[in-house]
């Protein structure tokens, strides 16, 4: 029977946990190790075929359980997890594990077999059963390391020594982009803008020192706090809640605010207009309703409180029209800057809610409990409930959001499901192989019994809560009877303080910087590339881990998290130095890089930031198309183009090519954005080398500018882009018959002016080059 | 037009580009030609939620299980058995009408152990045939990687679990008229007389583009950036051959989503621009009035693939659509408080198309709905000493249907079956 239900959290274990944050059910001793069971120790000798044992079948099975705090704590075969402790102590306790394995695999049974193979084939009473069917890859290592030991002797070989996953050579031949190039990159990433003269000089000069000083300014830029949201939607989802945005206010709650804007007067306004803006009003509100949680988490961000809010803030956030859907804007107008603006956000508290009926929602205090984003209408109605679900969802986006923990991918299989649902009553409750996960997700669920309504509003249920799951509660511990009327408070309360937290905020911040989730450990053994993956894996857990207790150290402060990613090696590195890796080191070097297929918001932004002014198709109509999310149907970003992508790139390319170079000469040289040294009068020429000069030095500034490179005018890809400059322009000319102007469509004039001189067909050559920039993946990645 | 950059891709054996993707080398590299895809086109029909196949392929109609029908009622066509369900219907197809059209070309799969009963690891299994593994592609994933790599839409998804394996990239096209725009994308909003650039000029920037990945090719760079490079080639370049679609571009839209869906996926095919296509509907997770949700869903489900046939016939690539038909787990032989049904682990499939004999029914469920296993050999019911059909066992056939089963990528997401379980003769 399996059962290892906290344990089985904690397992991924190996690479959720902080590493350096001991878990309180699993003290360190003085020294900082934990008691292991050694006795009459042989000591480990097999250590060549121990490490692959170990990283193949003891981290990834037998640790599950064979653990301070898990299921099998009082066996003799204790281990440790190596990456749950300090990384000085990491040698030592791999090769306490190899002496806890070389111990289990000598001891012999009756029959002669090792006790290690038969406890690991169910044999002996194994509390975890069978573990390692037979045929298994997993029980081939097993053996081969039994029988490893058998033609060695431990007296020629005490002493040795098992690699510990030493990471300090990871990056080794790994080149860096350079400190202007960081730079672009993470001004583009954070503030969606080129970085200023100040920024680049600071770095220029100091360096990563300078990086920052750099980046707390940027932290402080209105357009990182829309980045943050943005990416924090990504992962919460809220903005797609179903229905209208008032929708969150419950009839019973709010019946008589929540459509404030129907009676909400427009007399000041000529009649004629009254409806349209009453329109605006209400479209106004709902955006601001459907914006608060994301709201919230920049107030806090903003105000350099702790993160931890985001589960813990005894307020929510409003702005002057929400306000008035909560019933409150009289009370708080004062507190507003602008009162008229729908998105001037202010913390505030709610009263404990009075149902139409005349009940009040049972408080000690008098207000709605708050508990961050959590107890949000918004976050409730994102994920709602049934009858059968009984939260569970909600318990699952707990432990995602807010644990890293998904409990989807920890369901293990079950013989069979549909007979055990047959032959229980209730099994989640009486199966074993159900109660494994329910007896962790079930008391979760029961937090938020309060908020038990298909609409996601306040309301308890009816009948009272389910009698037939586990208790309300959190991991072994059970909600006080005091602690009911705020239990998502108290759920909060134990949140915050789980090391788990930290990191999963970490990994979170990873995302949004990458455009990609953390990755996960490897599984299947038997890929020939499975230690380099697994080493791979490891590196990225001590970034995070890093990132994660620097988090910690600060009070949650998120900029630090920030912080400490853009100035790791992974999010920094660039390229290799050797012409050849071998695929070992592919494979650990599979996932390192940012190299990230832009979002488009991102790309509109880029676009922004280059051009002076956004696109605007991207945003709208084809967003979807382009790989973007709707928060609601839509819930994941494609990262890799398909042809779909490849066309929009291709439209995005010749369309803002086409809006912007004749335009750009149209301004005088020291406005021009893209071509402020030259003209369009500037003809290559076989012997005109000033004009060569003057062409290659527009190509330079024109990588510079729209691509992030520092080409020097001989550059290799300036000379591709000087080829395509003459070579259109000299084909143009060679046939004689084009017309000595520019696109109908591409005037700099607008639809109504005149179209743009372009006598040597230079200006459509120079569009033609913009086009080829833009469709680069220097410019459609990161 | 025929443009001298195709031209000269040709003289310098620059085809059409396919991407290189993670894992195991690509089929192809840059240097490949390859044409229009012609079939098999693999379509996947998935009822998100979980279907009731009591009211569907696995009827039953006693001890309570259905309310609409008893077991007297259940129908017949061929080998395979159906519920009723046209008296129960106000839109949509019936049963009786779906199964009196297919049921000769239909495989049906009933008693399908998922293993498990929560709608995100039963997608995940159903559509990889792999239970814990998040890696792991798709069926229509895979098929497009190993049979079309270099096709711009070649995995088209609507939804539903869509897990490429790192492979394929996947295409969402979620609108009629957006296929329009794709197939014009040199064209000012698509209108095709309108052309941003002359023509000489757009082959020049081709070619730059096609000169610059060659060179850069040769350059050191880490494994992440070598792929987005080549991807992002590939998708820009193989995007020109959208413009095939436009000539099956439907002048209508229909009404409903899957049939929508089943249009893009359809005038994709024909241009050979697709290989395959996971085309969804939701709504099925009737936890509250079953009944009422099913008779409405059912037959909205089966007019969509009837419609998806028809429009194939009229396409002329019919012979070559091979459909898959499914739902992540099915619904309970009792009715809730609520009258609706909660989730079940075991349920069916249906299959249709070319290699797969039809008019034929593999598997079964005892009348408590629970599985009856198979003899993996005969494909008889073997209580006693059968298999429990899992997704595994199904994908397993499935990449053995489209050939691609020995194929570099099925062996690097392989399932690692017993000879015993793999189904014999499981498509004819």
């Amino acid at each position: 029977m399996v059962r290892f239900p906290y344990s089985l959290l904690w397992s991924t274990a190996v690479w959720t946990v902080a590493c350096t944050t001991a878990r309180t059910d699993q003290p360190p001793t003085a020294a900082g190790a934990v008691a292991v069971a050694v006795s009459d120790s042989p000591g480990c000798f097999g250590t060549s075929t121990f490490r692959d044992s170990w990283i193949k079948v003891g981290e990834r099975i037998c640790l599950k359980c064979h653990v301070s705090g898990g299921d099998a704590t009082d066996s003799k075969f204790r281990l440790r997890d190596v990456f749950r402790v300090a990384a000085a102590e990491r040698a030592a306790t791999v090769t306490q594990n190899c002496d806890a394995f070389t111990r289990m695999a000598l001891a012999r049974e009756a029959d002669g077999r090792s006790r290690l193979i038969v406890k690991a084939t169910g044999g002996l009473d194994h509390g975890g059963g069978e573990v390692l069917p037979a045929g298994s890859t997993e029980l081939r290592v097993l053996q081969e390391f039994v029988e490893s030991l058998k033609r060695k002797s431990p007296e020629s070989h005490a002493g040795g020594s098992v690699d510990a996953d030493d990471l300090t050579s990871f990056f080794d031949g790994v080149d860096m982009l350079s400190h202007q190039r960081l730079l672009r990159r993470v001004s583009l990433s954070l503030v969606a803008r080129l970085p200023n003269d100040s920024e680049r000089q600071a770095v220029q000069s100091h360096g990563l020192n300078a990086l920052e000083a750099v980046l707390t300014t940027m932290m402080k830029e209105d357009a990182f706090y829309q980045r943050l949201q943005e990416g924090f939607n990504d992962i919460f989802l809220t903005l797609g809640y179903n229905g209208n945005g008032e929708a969150v206010l419950s009839y019973n709650h709010f019946h008589q605010t929540r459509h404030w804007y129907q009676k909400h007067s427009l007399d000041h306004l000529p009649e004629n207009e009254r409806q349209r803006a009453r329109y605006k009003l209400a479209d106004q509100y709902r955006e601001a309703l459907r914006r608060e949680p994301l709201e919230l988490l920049r107030y806090i961000v903003e105000q350099n409180r702790p993160f931890s809010e985001i589960l813990t803030a005894d307020y929510t956030m409003v702005s002057p029209y929400t306000a008035r859907g909560y019933g409150i804007f009289e009370e708080l107008q004062g507190q507003f800057q602008d009162p008229d603006d729908p998105f001037d956000y202010i913390p505030a508290k709610l009263t404990a809610l009075k149902h139409r009926d005349g009940s009040i929602q049972p408080t000690d205090d008098g207000h709605y409990p708050h508990c961050g984003v959590l107890s949000m209408f918004q976050y409730l109605r994102r994920y709602p409930t049934t009858e059968t679900n009984r939260n569970r969802l909600r318990a699952r986006m707990y432990y995602q959001h807010f644990l890293g923990v998904d409990i989807m991918s920890l369901a293990p299989r079950v013989s069979d499901a549909a007979a055990i649902d047959a032959a229980y009553e209730v099994p989640t409750l009486q199966a074993a192989e159900c109660v494994v996960c329910h007896r962790t997700i079930d008391p979760v669920a029961g937090l938020f019994q309060d908020y038990y309504n298909e609409d996601g509003h306040y309301g308890p249920r009816k009948d009272g809560w389910f009698t037939d799951m586990f208790g309300a509660g959190r991991e072994g511990l059970d909600l006080p009877e005091a602690q009911r009327w705020r239990s998502l408070q108290w759920l909060a309360e134990q949140t915050v303080t789980d090391p788990r937290f930290a990191i999963a905020m970490a990994e979170h911040v990873y995302y949004i910087l990458m455009g990609r989730n953390v990755v996960r450990p490897p599984t299947d053994i038997d890929d020939v590339a499975f230690a380099a993956r697994r080493r791979a894996c490891l590196a990225q857990r001590e970034l995070i881990e890093h990132a994660a207790k620097a988090f910690t150290d600060s009070d949650f402060n998120l900029k630090v998290i920030f912080q400490q990613l853009i100035v790791s090696s992974f999010y920094r590195a660039d390229g290799v130095s050797a012409a050849r890796l071998d695929p070992q080191r592919m494979a650990e070097l599979d996932d390192v890089g940012v190299v990230r297929l832009l979002s488009p918001e991102q790309i509109e932004r880029k676009i922004a930031a280059v051009f002076g002014e956004s696109w605007g198709r991207l945003d709208k109509s084809y967003a979807i198309l382009y790989g973007g999310i709707d928060s609601r149907e839509v819930t994941e970003r494609l990262t890799e183009p398909s042809g779909a992508v490849g066309a929009l790139q291709r439209i995005l390319a010749n369309d803002v090519a086409c809006r912007h170079v004749a335009a750009d000469f149209a301004l005088p040289p020291d406005e021009r954005r893209l071509f402020p040294g030259i003209q369009p009068d500037v003809v290559p020429g076989t012997s005109d080398a000033a004009a060569e000069k003057k062409i290659r030095g527009a190509i330079v500034h024109l990588h510079q500018k729209i691509l992030g490179r520092y080409d020097s005018p001989a550059d290799p890809e300036v000379d591709q882009t000087y080829r395509l400059f003459t070579g259109i322009v000299e084909e143009a000319n060679s046939e004689g018959k084009f017309q000595p102007v520019e696109s109908y469509f591409c005037k700099s004039s607008g639809q109504e002016g005149p179209r743009d001189p372009d006598s040597h067909y230079t200006m459509r050559a120079w569009r033609a080059v913009v086009t080829y920039l833009l469709r680069q993946p220097d410019f459609l990645y990161e | 037009m025929r443009r001298d950059f195709l031209k000269w891709c040709a003289s310098a054996g620059l085809g059409l580009a396919v991407p290189t993707f993670h894992g195991t080398a690509p089929a192809f590299d840059d240097g490949d030609d390859v044409g229009a895809y012609d079939g098999p086109f693999y379509v996947v029909c998935n009822a998100s939620g979980g279907w009731d196949t009591t009211y569907l392929m696995d009827p039953k109609g006693v001890d309570g299980i259905n309310r609409l029908y008893q077991q007297g009622d259940i129908l017949t066509h061929g080998e395979l058995h159906f519920a009723p369900t046209a008296e129960h219907i106000s839109e949509g197809m019936s049963n009786e009408d779906f199964f009196t059209k297919y049921a000769p070309e239909l495989l049906v799969l009933n008693g399908l152990d998922y293993s498990v009963n929560n709608h995100a690891p039963c997608s995940r299994y159903v559509a990889t045939g792999h239970l814990d593994s998040p890696a792991y592609p798709t069926f229509a994933a895979l098929v497009a990687a190993c049979r079309g790599p270099a096709c711009p839409l070649a995995f088209l998804t609507f939804g539903n679990y869509s897990a490429t394996g790192n492979l394929v990239p996947m295409a969402r096209v979620p609108y009629i008229p957006s296929l329009k725009l794709l197939a014009n994308a040199d064209s000012v909003q698509g209108i095709d007389r309108h052309s941003y650039h002359d023509v000489f000029v757009s082959d020049h920037i081709d070619r730059a583009l096609a000169e610059q990945r060659q060179r850069r090719k040769l350059q050191p760079v880490l494994p992440r950036r070598q792929r987005a490079e080549s991807m992002l080639y590939a998708a820009q370049l193989n995007s020109k051959s959208l413009a095939r679609i436009t000539p099956h571009i439907p002048k209508s839209i229909p009404k409903d989503s899957l049939s929508q869906q089943a249009e893009i996926a359809l005038a994709s095919f024909k241009a050979g621009v697709c290989v395959s296509a996971n085309l969804t509907i939701g709504q099925f997770d009737s936890h509250q009035k079953n009944d009422e949700d099913q008779m409405r869903l059912l037959p909205r489900f089966l007019s969509s693939i009837d419609y998806l046939l028809r429009r194939a016939e009229d396409l002329q690539i019919r012979e070559k659509l091979i459909l898959v038909i499914q739902s992540e787990m099915a619904r309970t032989p009792t009715y809730n408080k609520g009258n609706g049904k909660d989730h079940w682990s075991v349920g069916s499939m249906m299959f249709l198309g070319p290699g797969i004999q039809g008019n034929r029914a593999v598997g079964s469920t005892d009348k408590g709905q629970l599985p009856v296993p198979v003899n993996a050999q005969t494909l008889a019911l073997d209580p006693e000493n059968g298999l429990r059909i899992r997704p595994e066992h199904i994908h397993t056939a499935l990449r053995q249907l489209a050939d691609i089963d020995e194929h570099p990528f099925s062996q690097q997401f392989a399932f690692k079956l017993k000879d015993t379980e793999v189904l014999r003769g499981f498509w004819a």
